[in-house]
């Protein structure tokens, strides 16, 4: 009976142990690798963001046209977009981690924006730290500059048209939109070779743990943004 | 900024992207296809040794880059690799959990391995591009190649920005840092949040006074600036050409080898 004990000890000190690796292995996991995707399946969520690039370059081109200051501004966006996933952000379990800054993008540009920039910036990260990869830009294109922004806007516009307060309906929006992105994600590699669970139980352990840091990073940024640029703000229509 | 002043370095910089972008994306495409461990091994290699004699990098530089990727890769692919099967299975090392065992397969491994190797492959040609093309130089080869003219400006501006906007985020973690912002997790979420929307402000702010100077000297919605003169580059054509043949040799013959 003592034996048995020990054993159930000693498996979950493993399975623990193998965890709290991942843990640390994992901090930023978010893109897809270059060539991790069969060509069948790049080609084909190139083909799923497709429309939305299109609807995006042309809402963006309809901005631009009526200001053409707007170009500038939005070109500004991107670059803000690239750098903040480039910050380092302070993790709960201990590891660093980058934002993706998915939530902030969506409630400050709207997700029409973002599939333009986010395209942009993904193909910069690519090129520039070998953070994700051409062949795989559709994927995750598709994962965070649609899918985690779509969810992120309109879970702000909802909870905020239930008049609950600007910080839960961030925090909500940006950990959400988090979430989702990693969801979306593990999907799409687990599509492929089955497996789904796997990929969904290890990006579940390591990425709550950062979605919530992500979200209290969001709200702490919007708070000083609603503090010092209010008028920026009202341009974007975010308040 | 990783891999951007390595590109202004190379020797292939003056060579037109054209050819550079139509090598990476052969050897890519058929790495790809291919789907196998020789083939994705012999891309790496044929990179390394194409950025290195041509392009002139040193190779440490590029076992440097190499090591960039493979935390995303090795992760990716040990999830594809160990995972649960009912008891009974042919395992080549497992734990047992409860009525299953945890562990890998020969199957499994093999999976993984092509993957890996595969994906390396790939790494390999993107690095070929990104080591010998400047972003300047490929947005205007995407210019040439009829992708919309506002989405290459928008390039061509954000590329420009990221700069300017990452030495004003490091000169305000290095002020944090020095006045402790980064002790502790509360600390650090806010210390980075203040940083993050002052780097806001200030890129909203500077996008102002660069529109104003842009619109001072007649700025109509475009910016035009001239090509830089390239060499043309026709070397590497047949260079892709050999290339995509040695591909798809080894893959031939690593068929015969192994079916």
């Amino acid at each position: 009976m003592r034996t048995v004990t020990a054993n159930k000890t000693v498996r979950a000190a493993a399975v623990l142990a193998a965890l709290l690796g991942l843990m640390t292995m994992s901090a930023s996991a978010m893109h897809i690798a270059e060539g991790m995707l069969p060509v069948p399946w790049a080609i084909g969520w190139g083909a799923v963001c497709v429309p939305f690039v299109v609807a995006g370059f042309f809402s963006i081109k309809k901005k631009i046209d009526q200001a053409p200051r707007a170009k500038i501004l939005l070109a500004m966006c991107g670059a803000f977009a690239f750098v903040l996933s480039a910050l380092k952000i302070p993790s709960v379990s201990g590891s660093c981690s980058h934002p993706t800054g998915v939530g902030l993008g969506a409630i400050l540009f709207g997700p029409l924006t973002m599939t333009v920039l986010g395209l942009i910036v993904l193909l910069f990260q690519a090129l520039l730290l070998a953070h994700g990869g051409l062949t795989t830009l559709g994927a995750n294109v598709f994962s965070m500059a649609i899918a985690g922004p779509i969810l992120s806007w309109l879970v702000y516009k909802l909870l905020r048209k239930t008049k609950a307060p600007a910080a839960v309906a961030v925090f909500a929006a940006a950990a959400l939109g988090d979430l989702f992105t990693y969801v979306v994600t593990s999907v799409q590699l687990g599509v492929i070779n089955g497996g789904m669970v796997k990929f969904l139980t290890i990006f579940a352990v390591t990425q709550i743990p950062l979605a919530i840091a992500e979200g209290l990073l969001t709200v702490v940024i919007f708070n000083v943004l609603e503090k010092y640029s209010k008028t920026e703000l009202h341009e974007l229509q975010v308040l | 900024m990783g891999t951007d002043r390595y590109a202004y370095q190379s020797c292939l910089r003056r060579v037109s992207p054209l050819p550079k972008l139509l090598l990476t994306v052969v050897a890519l495409v058929i790495c790809l296809c291919c789907d196998s461990v020789a083939v994705g091994i012999a891309t790496l290699i044929l990179m390394g040794v194409l950025i290195t004699a041509l392009g002139g990098l040193s190779p440490r530089v590029y076992l440097h880059f190499l090591k960039v990727p493979l935390i995303f890769l090795v992760i990716g692919c040990l999830t594809i690799v160990a995972g649960a099967y009912p008891a009974g299975t042919a395992v080549v090392a497992a734990i047992p959990v409860g009525d299953s065992l945890w562990g890998f397969t020969a199957d499994g491994l093999w999976l993984g391995g092509r993957i890996f190797c595969k994906a390396l492959g790939a790494v390999g040609c993107m690095y070929f591009l990104a080591l010998n093309t400047p972003v300047t130089d490929l947005t205007m080869a995407l210019g040439k190649l009829h992708v919309p003219k506002l989405l290459v400006e928008l390039m061509e501006l954000i590329y420009r920005f990221i700069f300017v906007l990452a030495e004003t985020a490091a000169n305000i973690r290095t002020a944090q840092d020095s006045r402790l912002g980064y002790r502790g997790f509360r600390r650090s979420v806010s210390s980075l949040g203040m940083l993050a929307s002052m780097v806001f402000l200030r890129a909203w702010r500077k996008a102002e006074r660069i529109y104003t100077a842009l619109e001072s000297r007649g700025y109509t919605g475009g910016l035009t600036t001239l090509n830089d003169a390239y060499r043309p580059g026709w070397g590497l054509l047949p260079l892709a050409v050999l290339t995509a043949a040695g591909q798809i040799a080894i893959w031939f013959v690593e068929g015969r080898l192994l079916g």
